[in-house]
């Protein structure tokens, strides 16, 4: 691998960006891709995973098996936002900034 | 590596590291930050990152919110393009009944300078197509906006260390002990001393806290998010519940749970917030959902920031708050004047730690 090298086909990063990330520190791929975006493209690291652990692993020296894997995030493969939805409108967990305002004796508290 | 700094910060995410630069702006050397694992790590890695200032409660605090939204365009042309933008912040409402208490807060609010129209159905469609025709209306403030907080952190820690300051990651912080009139912070990789410590662990700020005594009383709130595939840019505002990011990606929720320390996602909070989202924009239903993320917000025990000097103990400071990345500017240069002058330049008495007795 030259520096040139791409090692995420989906967002275009290079090898040089992603040796960037361990020599400044860090050590995992989350890392590596919190600050190029190496991974976080349509195929939500399926091709660039095994790169970039080579290449962490070249450098920090830390075995294969020490370096952990990218967080795998619900859903794992992408589905259209209308199947997650359940139509519902009453919400609890889920918030609306104007719910915090409080209203006391006319003025906002 | 050298063991002996002037200061050092406990924890590298968007508070230490806003932190660190602006210290270094002011001395040069001697400024270590100590991270357990990479900044970003935390919930600065994990955050919807709006720059929020319009519907703050009470005013005190939206005030504040507000002085640190106005430092974001000299921040980013001091160190490097952050993706700031003031997009100006929409939050609708789909109740009639609720316009009274928005025009409340616009009247209430202009008096702080923190100008707030009150929008009709017409008025918040012609701004956002998008919205839901069925909305009431909305709040609207132009002060609003948001950042991209990985670069904001990654822009910190360059300008940071370009002026001198060191990082050391994946380096826990284990035990904290003060003798002569130092303090002696023991981590994984080794001892280092300082004359001044600030602890900025965020979520993590109470067991530090421990390590010397101190009691911050900081909780744990998750909130899950849902991230799109890349759109086309169709959105114009920071809405209250989503916005789309440079990239095209929308991120959309806003949800508060009790959860420990857990950042796992649950179906039930992810559908909650694809509800929320459809209500607002309908247009999303087809939009395909790429990944969700949670994250633990820092919430102090009475909902705002804690900041500034640890009582009775001496060159010991705290900056521990939700809303982070809204207020790291400010809190960066508050935090700064405190150590080097003494003083700050506008009061932070109300945030101290005193006030929980
Ligand atoms: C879902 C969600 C949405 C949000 N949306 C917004 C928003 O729109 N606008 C906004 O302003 N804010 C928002 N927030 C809040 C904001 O993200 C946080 O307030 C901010 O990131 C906190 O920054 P921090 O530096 O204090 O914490 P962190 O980023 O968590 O940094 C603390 C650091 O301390 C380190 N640490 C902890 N313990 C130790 C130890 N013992 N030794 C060494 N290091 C240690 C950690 O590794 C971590 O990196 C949101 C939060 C969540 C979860
Ligand atoms: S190749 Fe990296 S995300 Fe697809």
């Amino acid at each position: 691998m030259d520096k040139t090298t791409i090692i995420c086909r989906c967002e275009e990063i290079s090898c040089e960006e992603v040796e960037e990330v361990i020599s400044n520190g860090g050590r995992t791929f989350d890392d590596v891709k919190r600050i190029t975006r190496c991974g976080m493209g349509p195929c939500q690291a399926k091709i660039c995973t095994s790169m970039v652990a080579e290449i962490i692993h070249q450098q920090t020296g830390l075995s294969l098996s020490e370096i952990p894997l990218p967080r795998m995030r619900m859903p794992l493969s992408p589905i259209k936002l209308e199947t997650l939805a359940t139509n519902s409108t009453s919400f609890s967990a889920v918030k609306s900034v104007l719910d915090d305002v409080e209203i006391e004796e006319g003025k906002v508290r | 590596m050298e063991t002996n700094y002037e200061t050092i910060v406990i924890g590298g995410g968007v508070v230490g590291s806003g932190i660190a630069y602006h210290l270094s702006e002011r001395y040069k050397e001697g400024v270590l930050v100590l991270d357990k694992k990479y900044p970003m790590s935390g919930t600065s890695g994990s955050t919807q990152a709006w720059v929020w200032v319009h519907n703050k409660t009470p005013s005190w605090y939206a005030e504040f919110s507000m002085y640190s939204a106005e430092l974001y365009p000299y921040l980013s042309k001091k160190i490097g393009d952050v993706e700031y933008k003031r997009t100006g912040g929409l939050s609708p409402f789909f109740n009639e009944s609720d316009r009274e208490k928005a025009e409340k807060l616009a009247e209430s609010y202009r008096k702080i300078g923190i100008k707030i129209k009150v929008l009709s159905r017409e008025e918040v469609l012609e701004k956002e197509p998008y919205m839901n025709p069925e909305v009431a209306g909305a709040t609207y403030s132009s002060i609003d906006g948001n950042v991209n907080p990985f670069r904001l952190i990654d822009m910190y820690m360059r300008a940071a260390k370009r002026n001198g300051v060191r990082y050391s990651t994946y380096n826990k912080v284990t035990e904290i002990k003060k003798h002569d009139g130092k303090y002696a912070v023991v981590s994984d990789n080794g001892a280092f001393e300082c004359k001044n410590l600030i602890l900025a662990g965020g979520t993590w700020s109470r067991e530090i806290g421990d390590m010397l005594g101190v009691k911050i009383p900081v909780n744990q709130l998750r909130g899950q998010i849902l991230v799109s595939e890349p759109l086309k840019p169709f959105l114009n505002f920071t809405i209250s519940g989503l916005r789309q990011a440079n990239n095209g990606e929308v991120l959309m929720g806003y949800s508060m749970e009790e959860a420990g320390f857990n950042r796992a996602t649950t179906l039930d909070v992810i559908q909650e917030t694809a509800n929320m989202a459809v209500q607002y924009v309908p247009g999303l239903r087809k939009a395909k959902i790429v990944r969700a993320f949670s994250g633990i917000r820092a919430m102090p025990e009475d909902g705002f920031p804690i900041l500034g000097k640890v009582p009775g103990h001496e060159n010991l400071y705290v900056a521990a708050t939700h809303s982070g990345v809204t207020l790291s500017p400010l809190i960066g240069t508050l935090i700064t004047e405190l150590i080097m002058d003494g003083e700050t330049s506008i009061p932070i008495d109300r945030y101290s730690l005193s006030r929980f007795g």
